[in-house]
């Protein structure tokens, strides 16, 4: 051996395209099965180290045994009561058959998954125009039919999956529920409206309650003024009666007391804005007639 | 001893061929990045070795033409008929000359924008990879690319030894790029078998290190291109191969790194350190100390070191070792690729949130911002999520006319973020492929199927906390049920309002109750003050009264006491006492009085007096001051 470092070398490579090309691995979260010359053979390999014989002779197929899960389209779809809603179902499956796995499905999973959504679309626009609105929302237990929808849907998807897919359709869920735009729009409008009528509600029963208590707020006034305006009324009587008798004094000589009570009275009269157009008969400017040079004693002519 | 380059230069080109050809037809049928590249490295090798090639046979073509022009030359020397310019004597030499004149400096222009170009368009991929489905057919590929490796190992290592014979310079660069190709090859093959194994990211980082290359070599060539139009042309010097790499040679033959460096070393330190033990040792055994490093390497594989936040699944040969995950610590194995562990972070609280889609720069979700109010979104998207409404149940579903009214349940918005903890890392591991979205739809369904059966405003009031534990413990059970093998922490009701839209509508109402409120204590503040007021009001009309009595009681007295008084003066002057009182009394009255005393004696004159105000009364009543 002229160069051991060569013979390592060549020895390591060896070994590891040998193992590569006889040996392979399958974990526990595959499936796998082997074709012999493109012929695949029945058996599903189970995990661990197993040996085949080097390509082109044998081939591997190997997939992820893992349940796989996808969402499909937030899809619109008419209810048995003519509703139009937006549905979204996602879905969980896994390999059972590889080798039908393998031949309906030669793209892969991503293959698969479009050919199971299709499956999905189908049972879930089906479905969903069996029930009405009602089975989706409703506040009554009893009327709502939200998880019976569901298996109604998985099990339309499971039979057909298992049969020509060799998938097992694990679980399916409603991912999301909506409305289109349109009836979106609708449903804010009502909204709003029912907002708008318990604005209305509160202001009218603001005023309704400010106007009770504005009136009952005056008409205890009212009735207090009343009965002060009765007292008042009443104490002024009684201070006339008094005042009365004093008037008796008045009536020892009448025209004295008259005369003086106009005059009391011109005084108040002329007091503010007056015009008065006298002649020279009126005392005391009958001192301007030139012909009454005296005085005249008062109330002779 | 001259040798003919010819076939060996046809040999280098069929191999380079076949290589080019067989390279790109793996990087094809394989998705690894790094086959890719290796393809491009591939092609260019072969361009270069179909120009050196081209090269070649000019260069024997100058040869024989000088041959036969010396074999004529001595039969014919007195003769004038091959007297002449070079030009018409040699015109094979005045070819190769040409060639390499413009030819060679093209080729290079060409071969950098090539590797510019690849450099380029690679590298944006292999910056952002895509998820790349992986082929079946991975191991056979990596076989091909063994098989690559031979092909060009031999006439490369053949090609490179031979270049370093005089005359032979031409046989140096593609029998650099046949000796990368080979190694590369290797690599590509490591890459695939990484890519095999379910180690995509170490293809990706072959493919980047290769596009390094791949621009470094572009850089190299730029640089030659110009330092050739400024190197000193000396007549019958043999030119440098322009178009060949140094980074190309230097990677093709890694060993010759040894004898530039030890030239170098030389050279610095003034004594021949490569003669040193240390140094011939260093060259001797480095295969050697490369393999055993190596060999330490992959022994390194055999324990592992599980972080405190991990856990960890461990495989040998694709089964489970045990029933149990490898917790935190020290960890012994049989090494790669016989046991593989797959690492989780199960201890780490994960939490995603249900109901909004966040913003990309939202890192911490709606508390990014201080105020969260009903009337602005805080999301990049918010989901309109139905939710039943009692009164909507029992109204009818089609109005008078038949027509179709809006269905009969209302909208609304909520982030949920949802908290959860890995409990069972084999079931997280084993059970599914995306645990991780699956967990959010199982968790958006539950949400959904919570509130198309809530009423719309006990949700949104009292039953938020009741929603929030019954929304924890469904999705905990829909987990469970699923074998997602996780423990739901928390479940919170964040943002639950109307839609955007609405929400002003709903705010009003809570603005029209505050305005009832208002109004009423409006009302009841005037009530008060009206009471308060009727009382003092009431209290005046009493008092006004009263002092009316007193005041009337004792003026009539005083009146009548005045008048006894008044009899006494009228008694003793009944004449002068009233003509006198009513004087006084009539002066004060008129004294303020406008006043018109007709003076005429002529009782038939007519006098017509202007009665009309035509001052103001403000201006009348006008004080002027006194003058001081």
């Amino acid at each position: 051996m002229r160069n051991p470092v060569t013979f390592v070398v060549g020895l390591v490579i060896l070994l590891i395209f040998g193992s590569i090309s006889f040996l392979f691995q399958v974990r526990e979260s595959e499936v796998a099965f082997l074709t012999t010359f493109g012929k695949a053979d029945e058996a599903v390999i189970k995990p661990g180290l197993r040996f085949k014989l080097p390509w082109p002779i044998q081939k591997v197929h190997r997939f992820d045994a893992r349940v796989h899960n996808f969402e499909g389209k937030f899809e619109e779809a008419m209810t048995l009561d003519q509703r139009n809603i937006l549905v979204l179902v996602y879905v969980g499956w896994r390999i059972t058959e590889p080798q039908k796995f393998n031949r309906s499905f030669p793209g892969g999973v991503d293959d698969a998954k479009r050919n199971l959504e299709s499956l999905v679309r189908s049972a879930k626009n089906a479905t969903v125009g069996t029930h009405n609105f009602s089975d989706f929302i409703n506040t009554d237990p009893a009327k709502l039919k939200f998880d019976e929808i569901e298996k109604e849907m998985l099990l339309q998807v499971a039979g057909t999956a298992k049969e020509k897919f060799g998938l097992e359709v694990k679980s399916l869920g409603i991912k999301r529920l909506g409305f289109p735009e349109s009836v979106t729009q609708k449903v804010f409008e009502r909204m709003k409206e029912e907002r708008q009528r318990l604005v209305k509600q509160f202001e009218g029963e603001g005023d309704r309650d400010a106007t009770k208590i504005r009136s009952s707020a005056e008409r205890e006034r009212s009735e207090k003024l009343a009965d002060a305006e009765a007292a008042a009324t009443r104490s002024r009587g009684e201070a006339e009666k008094e005042a009365a008798k004093a008037y008796k004094t008045l009536e020892q000589n009448k025209e004295l007391a008259v005369f003086l009570q106009k005059l009391a009275s011109m005084e108040a009269i002329a007091k503010e804005r007056t015009t008065l157009i006298l002649d020279q008969n009126s005392s005391p400017f009958d001192l301007l007639r030139s012909t009454n040079s005296l005085v005249r004693p008062a109330g002779t002519k | 001893m001259e040798r003919n380059l010819k076939p060996t230069g046809l040999v280098n080109l069929l191999i380079a061929l076949a290589a080019a050809g067989l390279g790109t037809y793996i990087a094809r049928s394989t998705a690894s990045y790094a086959d890719e590249v290796v393809s491009v490295f591939l092609g260019l090798g072969f361009l270069v070795a179909l120009f050196s090639y081209f090269q070649m046979r000019m260069e024997a073509r100058e040869k024989l033409e000088k041959l036969e022009l010396d074999e004529l030359a001595k039969s014919a020397r007195s003769t004038t008929l091959f007297d002449g310019t070079d030009a018409e004597a040699f015109p094979a030499r005045r070819a190769r000359e040409q060639f390499e004149r413009w030819l060679v400096p093209a080729f290079c222009l060409v071969l950098l924008v090539l590797q510019v170009a690849a450099a380029w368009w690679l590298g944006k991929q292999v910056l952002n990879p895509d998820a790349r489905e992986v082929r079946n057919s991975l191991p056979m590929m990596a076989a091909f690319f063994g098989f690559l490796f031979f092909l060009q190992f031999l006439p490369g290592r053949y090609s490179v030894n031979v270049a370093r014979l005089e005359g032979q310079r031409l046989l140096q660069p593609a029998g650099s790029y046949l000796l990368l190709g080979a190694y590369l090859s290797l690599l590509a093959a490591a890459g695939i078998v990484a890519i095999h194994f379910g180690h995509s990211k170490v293809d990706i980082f072959i493919a980047r290190a290769l596009c390094v290359i791949l621009a470094l070599a572009a850089v190299e060539n730029l640089f030659t291109l110009i330092l050739e139009i400024y190197r000193p042309r000396v007549r019958g010097q043999a030119a440098r191969v322009l178009y060949e790499s140094r980074l190309v040679g230097l990677l093709g033959q890694p060993e010759s790194v040894f004898t530039t460096a030890a030239h170098a070393l030389d050279y610095q330190f003034g004594f021949k350190v490569s003669e040193t033990w240390f140094f011939q040792f260093l060259q001797k055994s480095f295969v050697w100390l490369l393999l055993i490093q190596s060999g330490l390497l992959w022994l390194s594989t055999s324990f592992v070191f599980i972080e405190p936040d991990e856990q960890a699944l461990l495989e040998r040969c694709g089964k489970p070792v045990g029933t149990t995950a490898l917790n935190p610590g020290f960890h012994l194995k049989c090494p790669w690729p016989i046991d593989s562990v797959y690492r989780f972070q199960s201890h780490r609280i994960q939490t995603f949130t249900v109901g909004v889609v966040t913003k990309d720069d939202d890192h911490g979700g709606a508390t990014a911002e201080n105020t969260i109010v009903w009337t602005k979104s805080h999301y990049k998207e918010e989901f309109n999520l139905p939710v039943a409404n009692k009164e909507q149940d029992s109204a009818s579903n089609t109005n008078a006319a038949g027509e179709k009214s809006a269905p009969p349940a209302n909208l609304i918005t909520a982030s949920v973020p949802v908290q959860y903890q890995i409990k069972d890392i084999v079931a997280w591991a084993r059970n599914h492929a995306n645990p991780n979205e699956l967990l959010e739809r199982i968790a958006t369904r539950e949400v959904v199927r919570h509130l198309v059966s809530v009423d719309f405003f006990e949700f949104m009031s009292v039953g938020r906390k009741k929603s929030a534990e019954a929304l924890r413990a469904n999705i905990q059970k829909s987990a469970d049920d699923a074998q997602l093998g996780v423990d739901i922490l928390f479940v919170g009701l964040q943002d639950v309002h109307p839609p955007v839209s609405v929400a002003e509508a709903f705010e009003a109402v809570i603005g029209a109750q505050q305005t009832r409120e208002a109004k009423t204590l409006a009302a009841k503040g005037e009530a008060t003050k009206s009471t308060a007021m009727a009382e003092g009001e009431a209290q005046k009309v009493k008092d006004t009264a009263a002092a009316f009595a007193v005041r009337r009681v004792a003026e009539a007295g005083a009146i009548g006491a005045q008048f006894e008084h008044q009899m006494a003066a009228f008694d003793a002057a009944p004449t002068v006492y009233p003509q006198r009182i009513y004087l006084q009394t009539y002066a004060k009255a008129i004294a303020k009085s406008r006043k018109y005393i007709i003076a005429t004696t002529n009782a038939q004159e007519m006098i017509q007096l202007n009665l009309e105000d035509k001052i103001r009364e403000d201006l009348l009543n006008l004080e002027i001051p006194a003058k001081k």
